[in-house]
């Protein structure tokens, strides 16, 4: 199976408040793209999607729960994010991959 | 702060890195610029009115200075309440409802809010017609650039109120 040759670590910057207190604006996370490669996604895992509302963004939220195509996602600080509760399921092709590190100040 | 972190900004500056939202804020997902309209209909009414008071002239008596001083402070109270409305609503609009990919589309909206907002205030401080008009005519034009981000054509039809002024309305479907 030869897989396209992409760099698999890709670096995004936090904004907004929904996953604190696991993460802050301000922070960095480096994704590993490929972390989906050789098993599923799991509930408890922090992810970057695809925005389903808008494309072009990106989201970082955690899943709580997977099934056959589909992840649902939330923000830890539920009072305070828009994530699944509103959009829905996600496909797995949305998913750019899991939060392998963060960096904060 | 971290080696890797400040090792991240050096990157960034090199290479921005995209931004991962942790979306926040309630999403209630309701938005309407009619408020907004309204208010400013109404900024527009109150000038109507205070321009169409007779002023008390020299000969008025105690009584009818008195009715119109109380006429004149209900229309300016009305006047400002309904400015500062319109201020709300468009910064709201602003605020909670336009996003980046809507800007890319209709960059004028900086503008428009900017002067709009401006425009309210001078409202709101002043009787001055123009300055209602001016009002009215910003909330118009976000309301045009609202329902096109919302996929609805919109209609410029005179409103059924006694301003009669040319309003910007959504076509629903």
């Amino acid at each position: 199976m030869i897989h396209s040759v992409t760099f698999p670590l890709r670096r995004f910057r936090v904004e907004d408040d929904s996953m604190r207190p696991t993460l802050a604006p301000g922070d960095y996370v480096v994704v590993n793209r490929w972390a989906y490669r050789l098993r599923r996604p799991a509930a408890g895992d922090v992810v970057v999607v695809r925005d389903p509302e808008a494309p072009e963004r990106f989201l970082v939220k955690r899943i709580f729960d997977v099934n056959r195509s589909r992840i649902e996602v939330v923000g830890d600080n539920e009072g305070r994010s828009r994530d699944s509760r509103t959009f829905g399921p996600i496909p797995l092709e949305e998913v750019i991959g899991k939060v392998w590190i963060r960096l904060r100040r | 702060m971290s080696l890797l972190y400040s090792l991240a900004r050096l990157l960034d500056r090199i290479s921005p890195a995209p931004i991962a939202y942790a979306h926040c804020d309630i999403p209630c997902g309701i938005y309407d610029p009619h408020h907004s309209q309204l208010a400013a209909h109404t900024v527009v009414r109150m000038n109507d009115l205070i321009n169409q008071l007779e002023k008390p002239g020299t000969s008025a008596t105690p009584e009818q200075r008195q009715e119109y001083t109380n006429k004149l402070a209900r229309y300016l109270a009305t006047k400002e309440q309904h400015a500062e409305m319109a201020k709300n609503e468009i910064r709201i609009l602003w605020g909670d409802y336009f996003k980046p990919e809507h800007l890319k589309t209709f960059p004028e909206l900086h503008d428009l809010v900017w002067k709009a907002l401006k425009t309210a205030s001078k409202a709101r401080q002043e009787i001055n017609l123009q300055a209602a008009e001016d009002l009215l005519k910003a909330t118009n034009d976000i309301a045009s650039i609202f329902w096109k981000t919302k996929g609805f054509e919109t209609i410029t039809a005179k409103a059924p109120h006694p301003t009669e002024r040319q309003t910007v309305y959504p076509k629903y479907k």
